[in-house]
């Protein structure tokens, strides 16, 4: 497996550094940049060309990138433009945010995840199976706006029991920050915890279809035995993955999230960033996230590989 | 063959125990933590509504839907509640925009209006213990002249050629020209400390003279203030903090003021009001201070925009009732002039100048000879207001035989285009600067300028008229009412800037919260606030 | 994005595969599925017999409830009948989706059979597919659109491009498992060629996932263009879809319920029967 990872190793850099090149390149190509946008509504041309000098953006576009990646390989994520502070500081609050936002809806995925799909696949009563089924359509259906509106609603507005957005800060306040994590967790985790619940009934279903399983029970091994030593280990493998993809999906997910529930995270951030046209915020932030997302990946690819040993030998 | 055959078949295992303890397992975290939260300690929504039943002390939660910028300090923007809760400035406007002292006890304007005399309050301290004095005067002048702080007074300011200390609370301001709104750049100026100036910028510490002193600032969630117990007026301000928190979804901002975590808005918009308006436990006041004006820009220098025919046409198209109806939920006053009723330069006959008549704006287009087989470009910012208003034009203009194609720009890329003047033949946008003095909109705001604006229109008659109106001593009075009049019938006839709805600050507050008031560029001032 | 298990059985001829389709769209979940999906369909389709008034016409009278004044479901706040924008709606959403799902599904396979030629073509393009679903979709989003100004050619590129990575990395891992196949290792000792082999006997054996999951694709299209109307980037107004209707409908939801009731109670319908449709296919390919 130490084979496997150092043949992953060497694509993954060149990824990354493909994606800086795209990142900054990308935000090149929209128009306006942080000069404009912090000149405000009324401003002369004069005033911007003076902040544009002041930023060094009037450099040409291969020194500007020299500089960043200069900077960056140093340790320094650089001044923010236009939000205001320190890139790093802005990251790092960020981050705290969106982890705990992602690590919450990952625990609900996974909890929730693995209730729909372990009943959904082994319910002996046709009611159950059709509620679980209900459920997870139902999951899936409604969009994650739409959702996070109405839960609001209901639980912050109709019956006052948690807040309606925003945040306290984990360490300052683990009692109040549960409860403001809640909801927006939730929000963020039905769908995936839907997808999950359905490819994990799949799988099982799949599993116990399997030959070895009938002879199994001929043989007289105990269901719980076969669901948890034989089934579900055969049956986690793609669903591994799914949730390794689904962790992409709850980072990007979160923008919405951020916004309906005012939660002070990177989505927020990168939102603010680009329509600030805040170029060192959006771009170290993307390329953390694109950097985060490869280490994931070459996780979950790991361990794929340690459960399923036909992968490996590709 | 199916694999979920009769219960017999070996697909069914059962495991009732393992599957119990699962779902047991399941929910009992999950209600583990959600009553360990909620009961075990405190309540997140009763610690959110806001402590202090007395006069004095207790919280308050302001929703802003744009976080603090520190970048944008010295700017006018859509985020400006906290510049007179952590700084002063030197007058402030009442409601006939007479200023009264502030940060200056008194003031003597010279009789031919090329200097003015400043007493300065000698009590005043900043929050790091530094006497205020008249050099951070001179300090925020200069400062506001640079163009890389972008400050829409900088001409005003420029127009300040020298000064002149007496001691240290006492100042002359030596003026190149009578200017008229010299007190709009005294409301509008924050005295900031000119030692921590860098640290202001990049929001780690901002050290001023206000009610109350910057605690923090976490981007995204909000600012934090707390009570300065030295403030210059004796036993002010009640509240002994203040935090600044930011809600940039209107669904967001909107619950957070109906389930009490936050008590105190400016940022709900007019058409989004209606479930509170029946609350018995919010008011909602109407700020007329005109600090934003829905407008149809024309670029003069594009097909068919160059015909004066055709503007007049689109001024006459648009239906103004139903813009402040539909668009500003009804928050707002149609008109056709850029000026609000508390405005010297108001009259009644400006503000009906316009109408709303399809039958003499498709008069006056057939006259231009325009043609209308071809669409015009109609840009807007992509904002949901900005958009509603974008759409009522443009089904409006369709009624009068102008078709319209909505061009949708993002925030940034439409500022790019409204400073470098590149914007197509039509646009819809709101512009601000009219609440003050009415030389300020002409001189300041870059959509009026006389010397270079969006629309690239240019004339002597136009230019002469806004210098008349500028550089004059007296706000007020029959002379000065004939030269804003002069400034009015120009912008009226030229029509390059078709004004529709002048929009209200609109003020949400729980019942509790007295004397929150604003000034006429919207600084929050909770100086006399308490929440009862 | 979502993904299903690829593994197909073993060795089933071309005209066999048919079969499990067919029998796959009789069973009463599939047909619940077409029904509902035809509704809806054939609703866009038939938008301009079916309304009475323009999409963008707006009257006097905003957010009126249904059946005031010949409008059948009310107004907007803008005084727009509400039934014609939500079939017009479903017209235009269902333009982008029907267009660039399938591209994305055409692309993301053509990568995966450029994969399967080399082992370091498929580095490269695994590595590519990486990248692109790194960044945030909703980023990439409010980039595009910056880029190309809003309208439906940024919301059919950011569909494409999160669709191609997931049809590329569902037909990859099919052909792994497929080549390892007996008929496969069998046609290859025989002689066969690589690519012939490839297109006309891997190929269809890897089908069966991708069918299933062009129906999850869809339902995700429309998600995606609901969430980029509500972030204020998408279709240009005043043309109405799906997910711009809701986004303006929702701070009316306490006062006006009916003005969001329409859309989402179509794109519920909408993704229910799609999602029938893929659990039925799904079943019958599994066997």
């Amino acid at each position: 497996m130490g084979r496997y990872l150092l043949k992953r190793i060497p694509s993954a850099l060149v990824v990354l550094v493909i994606a800086s090149v795209v990142v900054f390149g990308i935000l090149r190509l929209v128009p306006g940049d942080a000069a404009t946008a912090l000149a405000g509504p009324d401003a002369s041309e004069e005033s911007v060309a003076a902040i544009r000098r002041q930023l060094g953006l009037d450099q040409a576009l291969a020194v500007q990138y020299v500089h960043w990646i200069g900077d960056l390989l140093r340790g320094d994520l650089g001044p923010s433009y236009a939000v205001g502070g320190e890139v790093a500081d802005l990251i790092g609050e960020g981050f705290g945010a969106t982890v705990e936002l992602t690590l919450g809806a990952l625990l609900l995925t996974i909890a929730i995840g693995l209730a729909l799909g372990v009943l959904g696949a082994t319910s002996r009563r046709r009611s159950v199976r059709g509620v679980v089924q209900a459920l997870t359509t139902g999951a899936l259906a409604v969009p994650p706006f739409v959702t996070g509106v109405l839960l609001v609603l209901v639980l912050a507005v109709g019956f006052a029991v948690l807040p309606s957005g925003g945040r306290v800060g984990l360490f300052e306040a683990p009692d109040l920050e549960l409860q403001y994590l809640l909801l927006p967790a939730l929000c963020l985790a039905l769908p995936s915890a839907a997808v999950v619940g359905r490819y994990l009934k799949d799988s099982l279903q799949q599993a116990f279809s399997e030959d070895y399983i009938r002879t199994a029970t001929a043989a007289g091994v105990s269901r719980r035995r076969l669901l948890w030593r034989h089934a579900l280990p055969n049956a986690l493998p793609p669903v591994v993955t799914l949730i390794g993809m689904q962790t992409g999906q709850l980072l990007g997910g979160a923008v919405l999230v951020e916004a309906i529930f005012a939660w002070p995270g990177l989505g927020q951030l990168a939102e603010t960033g680009l329509t600030a046209r805040d170029y060192p915020v959006v771009q170290d932030l993307l390329l953390l996230l694109v950097t985060v997302f490869v280490l994931v990946q070459l996780l979950t690819d790991v361990v794929h590989a340690w459960l399923d040993p036909r992968i490996r030998w590709e | 063959m199916r694999v979920h055959a009769p219960p017999a078949s070996p697909a069914h295992p059962q495991l009732p125990s393992r599957r119990a303890t699962l779902r047991a397992a399941g929910a009992g975290a999950l209600a583990l933590g959600a009553t360990g939260g909620l009961t075990a300690c405190r309540s997140a929504v009763s610690v959110a509504a806001g402590e202090g039943g007395a006069r004095r002390g207790g919280s308050l939660t302001v929703g802003i839907h744009v976080d603090f910028t520190p970048a944008l300090l010295f700017t006018q923007s859509d985020q400006a509640l906290q510049q007179r809760l952590i700084y002063n400035t030197l007058i402030r406007y009442d409601e006939k925009l007479r200023p009264q002292p502030e940060l200056a006890r008194s003031w003597q304007y010279a009789d031919d209006g090329r200097s003015i005399t400043l007493k300065l309050r000698d009590d005043v301290t900043f929050h790091d213990g530094r006497a205020f004095t008249a050099d951070d005067v001179i300090f925020a002048v200069e400062n506001l002249r640079k163009p890389e702080r972008s400050a829409q007074l900088a001409s005003t300011a420029r127009a300040v050629t020298g000064f002149q200390k007496r001691g240290e609370h006492e100042l002359v301001l030596k003026l190149a020209h009578p200017v008229a709104n010299l007190f709009d750049l005294f409301e509008f100026m924050i005295i900031t400390d000119r030692h921590t100036l860098d640290d202001a910028l990049k929001g780690r510490r901002l050290n001023g003279t206000g009610p109350f002193r910057f605690d923090r600032w976490r981007p995204g969630t909000g600012v934090r203030l707390s009570r300065n117990d030295r403030y210059w007026i004796p036993d002010r301000p009640y509240l002994d903090s203040v935090e600044l928190r930011v809600y940039s979804h209107p669904d967001a901002l909107l619950s957070a003021l109906r389930s009490g975590q936050a008590q105190l808005s400016y940022g709900v918009s007019g058409k989004h009001l209606a479930p509170l308006k029946a609350a018995p436990n919010f008011r909602i006041k109407r700020y007329d201070t005109g600090s934003g004006a829905a407008y149809v820009g024309a670029s003069v220098g594009t097909k068919p925009s160059d015909d004066k025919s055709f503007r007049q046409a689109v001024a006459w198209a648009v239906d103004r009732e139903r813009v402040v109806q539909q668009a500003l939920g009804g928050y707002g006053l149609p008109s056709a002039a850029p000026w609000p009723r508390s405005s010297p330069a108001h009259t009644e006959a400006d503000r009906i100048h316009y109408t709303h008549d399809p039958g003499k704006a498709r008069a006056l287009l057939k006259s231009s000879g325009v043609s209308t087989r071809t669409r015009v470009p109609l840009g807007h910012p992509s904002q949901p207001l900005h958009t509603a208003i974008a759409e009522i034009v443009q089904y409006d203009l369709e009624q009068a035989g102008i078709r319209t194609e909505l061009q949708p720009h993002d925030s940034a890329t439409f500022q790019k285009k409204l400073i470098s003047g590149t914007m197509p033949a039509l646009w819809v946008n709101l512009h601000g600067f009219a609440q003050v003095h009415p030389a300020t909109l002409a001189v300041s705001a870059y959509p009026f300028n006389e010397a270079k604006n969006t629309s690239g229109f240019r004339s002597k008659a136009y230019t002469d008229a806004v210098r008349a109106a500028w550089q004059q001593r007296d706000a007020d009075g029959p002379a000065a009412h004939a030269r804003y009049q002069r400034v009015s019938d120009q912008l009226l006839e030229e029509a390059f800037i078709i004004d529709l709805a002048i929009q209200d600050q609109v003020e949400v507050a729980a019942a509790r919260l007295r004397g929150a008031t604003l000034n006429k560029f919207s600084y929050l001032s909770l100086d006399h606030a308490y929440l009862a | 994005m979502t993904s299903t298990v690829s593994s197909a059985p073993a060795v089933r001829r071309g005209t066999a595969a048919r079969h499990p389709y067919l029998a796959a769209l009789t069973t009463t979940r599939a047909r619940i599925g077409l029904v509902l999906v035809g509704a809806v369909v054939l609703a866009g389709l038939l938008a301009p017999l079916l309304s009475s008034h323009a999409p963008t016409a707006q009257s006097g009278r905003a957010l009126v409830p249904p059946g005031t004044g010949g409008h059948l479901l009310g107004t907007d706040d803008l005084g727009r009948d509400l039934l014609s924008r939500l079939l017009y709606g479903i017209r235009t959403d269902l333009e982008v989706i029907a267009l660039a799902v399938p591209i994305g599904a055409l692309l993301g396979c053509a990568f995966a059979l450029l994969a399967a030629v080399h082992p370091v073509l498929d580095t490269v393009v695994q590595r590519a597919f990486d990248l692109v679903l790194a960044f945030p979709g909703l980023i990439l989003a409010l980039a595009v659109t910056a880029i190309l100004g809003p309208g439906r050619l940024p919301v059919i590129v950011v569909i494409t491009l999160a669709e191609i990575p997931v049809f590329g990395r569902q037909l990859r891992a099919g052909i792994l498992v497929q080549r390892e196949r007996d008929y496969a290792v069998a046609a290859r000792v025989g002689g066969t060629r690589r690519a012939r082999l490839l297109i006309r006997h891997i190929l269809p054996n890897c089908a069966d996932p991708l069918v299933v999951q062009l129906a999850v694709s869809l339902t995700v299209a429309v998600f995606l263009e609901g969430a980029m109307s509500f972030l204020g980037v998408g279709v240009r107004p005043p043309e109405p879809t799906l997910g711009n209707s809701l986004s303006q409908a929702l701070p009316y939801l306490s006062q006006a319920p009916y003005f969001a009731a329409g859309p989402l109670l179509i794109v519920t319908l909408l993704v229910l029967g799609l999602s029938l449709l893929s659990e039925a296919l799904n079943r019958e390919t599994r066997r």
